[in-house]
């Protein structure tokens, strides 16, 4: 957690990670016209893609909370992550990655109507195995909705192609630590 | 007028009113109220609202000939002093015009405030005439850009935009307004400094840094300790600290350019120049010494060359106030985030008196000896009779006694002042260092002479670098600001074809460089102006120079081949350098 990390800090030589791990970056921002703009243009000048970002607001008025999925080599992450926390409309940075979370996305999706047999068995199937729900079936489309996490979303996805999937809307993930809050001091904030 | 929206746990703005007054004296009076003094502006239509009550202001108000050079000076002037500059510019190309000078701040860690107009709010993004998203625009190079949309805001903004600016690691900041936001009223006060909103401010932790017990602990058992002192440490205004932390430990000093002033380069600890062109002796210490400790520095590319070749026998320390730089560049054993002046007095509080270090340093004096005579040579000072640049900064350096502020610009001319003015004194050596910026030398010396008149300015800047920025020639005499110019005439583009030389297997290209008659140019503009071509003629012209009540200018005719040496080839190490000249 780069808010509360130690003023002491080890970072041995190695060659850049090729792994290029998937990381849950957590960011609570002042809410004004430009924040995302400072944060999607740090990540840009370093060249990160981002998979996914979320913004939306908090229980605390004036602050809103950015959870941004992407991938990229450990260190140079940590260091892109260092470098947002100087933003100055950003009061805090996670990386969840370290730490224990529930990270949950919402996908709408559009099928093709089941054609008969065990068709709509099938679909109804997929769907269970990633929470999913269908919604106004009422028009003759088939449209539902997924919560789950990025993961099952995935592979649900996997199972309803075949069954012929129309279209697809993701909201990208949000995330939320599953441990006692801790008090951030770097920031004088104590509302992390 | 609404407020923005404030984070709960923030004061809300003072309840308190003043006597109302339009947007544009709000700011007046808030760069006042912030300690400006002087600011360095070009108007245009949308801030025409603030020079129509400037009089009204004890602020002196320097007319630039291009926005770059208000930025640039802005930047000298907070460099010379410890301050912050203060710069205007009107909006679309005047403020695009800024940006190259708040790139340039932004680099090296230099306070700053931007202030520009902007169209009124109601034609925002509609492509008014002189609209730009210059807040767009500023993002990547500034500390904090940031529109004021609102009267009532403009106090708070002002305020904020210094705190930002000066806090922490500083840098620029960069405030929009529209224009009707300088037309309009507001009862919006000043802020007290509680009532600042910035929860997203990074500030250092201050006080006794507890880490200071391992560091001390690594400076006792190493045998051949090494500081490397940046610019960190004069923005900490910790240099005398430094200084008695190597007197207490007996660790050589060694510096970055913009370290430069760190120690003075007399005093026995001072180890040197480090780098890229830096002196011979210096990089050996780095590559032989087996404690390492950064202070205040990036560990930037010019500094390690290639990074996995980089002080390979060294336990490395980084110390910056800046978390994000800690492990960035080289592998750091060690990573303390504090302020330089808070880890030195820590580190004071700790050491013991150490035992001189004599093998160590007599291992530096020997390679210093070398370095010297054969840099001195290397440089193309033996060329019979033709004049050679580090001859003539080293003969600034002897008639001004070391105690000038001295102004580099970017290329073979800033290495030459760097390696041989022979700095004694922070504060007094001002150069583009991250960015590199052309052009950088004349304005920002026009800051600096205006930032601390007590002390001679001289500008040294290349022929090529003094034709970017010239236009400010007109500025310095208006003003009678009295900068002493020092162009480094080489007719060429020197550091270009430096590399041409050595990499480019001498395949000139666009190197030369035809410049005007400058003695005959500064006849035009009214400025005391001569010609050296000859060593025998350095002195005299120097002195005639240093007599001049406002701005003079001196055009040294340099011999056009001389290269820098050292060098270090980019992709090589600090081990790895090239020695020119003198085989």
């Amino acid at each position: 957690m780069m808010a509360t990390a130690p003023r002491r800090q080890t970072v041995p030589a190695g060659e850049p990670d090729a792994e290029h791990r998937r990381h849950v970056v957590s960011a609570l921002v002042v809410d004004r016209p430009g924040t995302l703009n400072r944060v999607s243009g740090l990540l840009r000048a370093r060249s990160f893609n981002i998979e996914s970002l979320t913004v939306g607001t908090t229980h605390e008025p004036g602050k809103s909370r950015m959870t941004i999925a992407i991938r990229g080599d450990d260190g140079h992450l940590r260091q892109v992550l260092a470098q947002l926390e100087r933003v100055i409309d950003v009061l805090e940075v996670h990386d969840l990655t370290t730490v224990p979370h529930v990270e949950l996305e919402l996908a709408l999706v559009e099928l093709e109507p089941p054609d008969g047999g065990d068709g709509e068995a099938r679909l109804r199937a997929a769907l269970d195995a990633a929470g999913g729900e269908l919604i106004t079936p009422a028009d003759g489309s088939w449209r539902a909705r997924l919560t789950a996490t990025p993961t099952e979303i995935d592979r649900a996805l996997e199972a309803l192609r075949p069954l012929g999937l129309r279209r697809l809307v993701r909201a990208g993930a949000v995330a939320m630590t599953t441990t006692a809050q801790t008090t951030s001091t770097e920031n004088g904030d104590p509302s992390a | 007028m609404t407020a923005l929206r404030l984070p709960d746990d923030q004061p809300t703005p003072s309840a308190r009113t003043v006597a109302p007054r339009i947007g544009a004296r709000a700011v007046c009076e808030a760069l006042v109220r912030e300690g400006a003094t002087t600011i360095f502006g070009y108007p245009g239509g949308t801030v025409l609202p603030i020079y129509d009550v400037l009089r009204e202001f004890p602020l002196r108000h320097i007319l630039v000939r291009h926005e770059q050079g208000g930025a640039h000076a802005a930047d000298g002037f907070s460099r010379a002093t410890g301050g912050v500059g203060v710069a205007i510019a009107t909006s679309g190309p005047g403020a695009i015009n800024l940006v190259t000078g708040l790139a340039t701040a932004m680099m090296d860690s230099v306070p700053m405030v931007a202030i520009t107009g902007n169209v009124p709010r109601a034609l925002l993004g509609k492509d008014a005439f002189q609209e730009t998203d210059i807040v767009g625009i500023a993002l990547p190079v500034t500390k904090h850009a940031t529109v004021v949309m609102d009267p009532d805001e403009v106090p708070l903004a002002v305020a904020e935009a210094f705190e930002i600016a000066r806090s922490g690691r500083p840098g620029p900041v960069l405030l929009d307004f529209p224009k009707d936001v300088l037309q309009l009223e507001t009862s919006a006060p000043h802020p007290e400094p509680y009532e600042l909103r910035l929860p997203g401010l990074l500030r250092p932790v201050r006080g006794d840094v507890p880490e200071a017990d391992e560091l001390a602990e690594l400076i006792a058992r190493a045998e051949r300790p090494l500081i490397l002192a940046g610019h960190g440490v004069q923005i900490a205004d910790a240099t005398d600290l430094l200084r008695q932390v190597a007197e207490r430990s007996e660790v050589p000093v060694a510096h970055t350019l913009l370290g430069i002033g760190n120690m003075d380069e007399t005093h026995r600890l001072s180890a040197g120049y480090a780098g890229m062109h830096g002196w011979m002796h210096v990089n050996k210490a780095i590559q032989q010494c087996d404690l390492l400790i950064g202070i205040g520095c990036r560990y930037d590319d010019r500094i390690t060359g290639k990074t996995s070749t980089f002080a390979p026998r060294a336990t490395i320390v980084h110390v910056d106030v800046d978390r994000s730089e800690i492990g960035k560049n080289v592998r750091t054993d060690l990573g303390i985030v504090a302020d330089a002046g808070d880890l030195l007095a820590a580190l004071l509080n700790r050491l013991p008196q150490s035992a001189p270090r004599s093998a160590w340093l007599e291992q530096i004096a020997e390679w210093r000896v070398v370095s010297e005579a054969r840099s001195w040579h290397g440089s193309g000072a033996w060329r019979e009779g033709r004049l050679s640049a580090d001859y003539v900064v080293d003969r600034i350096g002897e008639a001004t006694n070391h105690a000038a502020t001295l102004v580099s610009d970017v290329g073979q001319n800033q290495m030459w002042a760097a390696r041989y003015f022979g700095f004694r004194k922070p504060f007094h050596h001002l150069s583009s260092g991250g960015l590199g910026t052309m052009g950088y030398a004349v304005p920002a010396a026009m800051g600096a002479a205006l930032g601390a008149p007590e002390r001679e300015t001289w500008a040294v800047v290349g022929d090529g670098g003094f034709q970017m920025t010239m236009q400010e020639l007109a500025t310095l005499v208006q003003d009678q600001i009295p900068v002493r110019i020092a162009v480094l005439n080489n007719h060429r583009l020197g550091m270009i074809r430096q590399w041409q030389e050595i990499i480019y297997d001498e395949n000139y290209h666009s190197a030369e460089l035809l410049g005007p008659d400058l003695v005959r140019l500064c006849e035009a503009y009214g400025i005391p102006a001569w010609r050296a071509t000859k060593p025998d003629e350095v002195d005299a012209v120097i002195a005639e120079a240093r007599r001049a009540p406002g701005p003079a200018l001196i055009d040294f005719h340099l011999d056009e081949a001389q290269n820098v040496y050292p060098m270090m080839l980019p992709g090589k190490g600090l081990s790895d350098m090239v020695e020119g000249g003198a085989e």
